[in-house]
């Protein structure tokens, strides 16, 4: 069966930096992906290489059956992508709701004329839409933030509202970058609850980038290990842990 | 409950307010009230593209201008009806306007304000100066548009025409805004990385936005020309400008309301100040200020805080789902309770 995602050889360079080096990976599809690594791996660049908004210098990338090297963000996401970012990019003067909807942006396909001209006022596209958004609220617990703006919320539940936004538009392709950072280890447990249910009820693939060692080791099925932009070691959790270059690059050299 | 009462009645009774104005006013007033109007026709257009999609155009004037010429040569010159003269300078105004997408695409805020502000130059220069077509600083007269034989003469009759464009232009850009396409365009002004990474088209959405604008401003500007009867290029200059800046910042950006409260503002204040003619654009200019430093909400965002004007959430009908949402929690809290 081909990967949901393949990448081949991609390289990404800033200057004369190489902050992703000839990496090929291939995700199957429903799976949970963890990547880890030091900071400045090159764990983000891999995703913005993967999501276009870093450009490759060398290598392709191949996305459920497409090339799509030369596609820009936008028709990458159109395509089933769906991504969050390390810090929480929400929309400060829009509620929940408005900042879930835009995950919606290319599936609200009413006729616009229909909509624009409707006596009524009434837009059944826009409706299905907020149902939708309620449902994946729902879903992850947060219902009750629907008309909240993103300081109102804690910031576990911006986490979590940018989750949302991420899975209204039932992605292909989930890529969740540092979803943990500055969450409590309750939350983090919630957010391993999440997952599990995620691969449980859904065919959704996870890539998940993330420094909380423990949650990437018990909710993956298979780990990348980034360092200087290469990747070290790749296989079943258990195997990782045990891999002396991992515990190299994340100990020093000294204890390889 | 009270206010959502108020909420549901306040447009049609204000209105119905409206539509008897002409038998109240005299011509000066009514003169100044079509003004108004015309102001939120403008103020709109340029609040789509400055508030909600965050773009520094500085050509709003100059649209204006285009669709005030393109009317009043049409009509003066070719005895185009007025009624194919009005869309004529909407859809011109869009089509030059739609150029400004181009810069938008590569450049932001201080440059792409350098280049939209000599283009404006340049079709001021124009209007001066290629007399053969504009008559230069002569001007052009418009004569007042017939409706089917009945003529529009006078403030009072135009105003009914004013007020129906701007109800229906008021209704679509609602529409718009509380679409997938007004979201798309504040998610631009914020994040552009987001708004692609959501599957927006930042292009498409720009190029759209600029269009829609310059249509706002072409239909205004051919209003304009209809009430003042009289067009010369000084009336779409730097002045101009101020003008439109004023209404939407002083107003509210990113607010519909905020259109209709600059407008009533800034309109109605330079008649009041009509003996101190050097003092208006001294305290245009310390409003505008004042405003973008204390208040960048503007009367709009006063108002929502204080709870004298309703919050707008960009979504066709959220009330409804807000109601709905309150009733099911009620519902689940109360079962929780027996």
């Amino acid at each position: 069966m081909t990967p949901l995602l393949r990448t081949n050889g991609i390289s990404v360079k800033f200057g004369g930096l190489v902050a992703v080096n000839a990496v090929d990976i291939a995700i199957p599809e429903g799976v949970i992906h963890g990547v880890i690594g030091p900071n400045g791996a090159g764990k983000t660049t891999f995703f913005n290489a993967i999501t276009g908004l870093a450009g490759l210098s060398t290598g392709s990338i191949d996305f459920a059956g497409d090339n799509i090297t030369r596609q820009p963000p936008f028709q990458r996401a159109r395509l089933g992508m769906r991504r969050t970012f390390q810090s929480v990019q929400l929309i400060p003067q829009f509620t929940v709701l408005e900042n879930v909807l835009i995950g919606l942006h290319d599936h609200i396909r009413a006729n616009p004329l229909r909509s624009l001209l409707s006596i009524s006022g009434r837009d059944p596209a826009e409706e299905e839409a907020q149902q939708r958004v309620v449902e994946t609220l729902r879903f992850l617990g947060i219902e009750s933030t629907l008309f909240k703006r993103p300081v109102e919320l804690s910031f576990a539940q911006q986490r979590f509202v940018e989750i949302a936004r991420a899975l209204v538009a039932r992605p292909k392709l989930l890529m969740l970058d540092e979803p943990a950072a500055g969450l409590s280890p309750s939350e983090v447990q919630g957010l391993n609850a999440l997952l599990r249910r995620l691969r449980a009820e859904s065919d959704l693939t996870v890539i998940l980038v993330e420094h909380v060692l423990s949650l990437v080791f018990d909710v993956s099925d298979r780990i990348t290990v980034f360092d200087n932009g290469r990747v070290i070691a790749e296989g079943a959790p258990a195997d990782v842990e045990a891999d002396p270059k991992v515990k190299a690059a994340y100990l020093g050299d000294g204890h390889a | 409950m009270r206010a959502a009462t108020v909420h549901k009645w306040f447009a049609p009774a204000l209105l119905l307010v409206l539509l008897v104005t002409p038998l109240l006013t005299d011509r000066y007033i009514q003169y100044v009230l079509n003004l108004v109007i015309i102001y939120v026709i403008i103020g709109i257009g340029l609040n789509l593209l400055l508030g909600y999609a965050g773009q520094f155009a500085f050509a709003h004037a100059a649209l204006m201008g285009i669709g005030a010429y393109t009317a009043a040569l049409l009509v003066y010159r070719l005895h185009v009806s007025f009624w194919i003269a009005l869309p004529a300078a909407g859809i011109v105004a869009t089509i030059i306007g739609s150029l400004g997408a181009l810069p938008a695409l590569r450049m932001k805020r201080v440059y792409l304000a350098l280049v939209t502000l000599a283009f404006a130059e340049l079709i001021q220069w124009v209007m001066i100066h290629w007399k053969w077509l504009t008559y230069g600083t002569d001007g052009v007269k418009l004569k007042a548009p017939e409706f089917f034989g009945f003529s529009m003469h006078g403030d009072h009759r135009t105003f009914y025409l004013l007020l129906l464009i701007a109800v229906l232009l008021y209704i679509f850009a609602k529409r718009i805004v509380e679409s997938r396409i007004g979201r798309a365009l504040v998610a631009i002004r914020e994040n552009e990385i987001v708004a692609q990474c959501n599957g927006i088209s930042v292009a498409r959405t720009k190029g759209l936005v600029f269009a829609l604008s310059a249509f706002y401003a072409g239909i205004g500007g051919a209003l304009f020309a209809v009430t003042l009867g009289f067009i010369v290029p000084e009336s779409f200059g730097m002045f101009q400008l101020v003008i439109h800046f004023s209404i939407v910042v002083i107003g509210g950006l990113i607010s519909m309301y905020g259109s209709v409260l600059g407008a009533l503002l800034l309109t109605t204040l330079p008649e009041l100040l009509r003996g101190f003619q050097s003092l208006q654009e001294i305290i245009f200019g310390v409003l505008l200020m004042v405003f973008i430093l204390v208040m960048p909400a503007g009367l709009a965002g006063l108002g929502k805080r204080k709870g004298w004007l309703p919050q707008e959430i960009l979504s066709r009908n959220w009330r409804a789902l807000r109601d709905r949402q309150a009733a099911a929690a009620r519902d689940a809290a109360s079962r929780e309770s027996r």
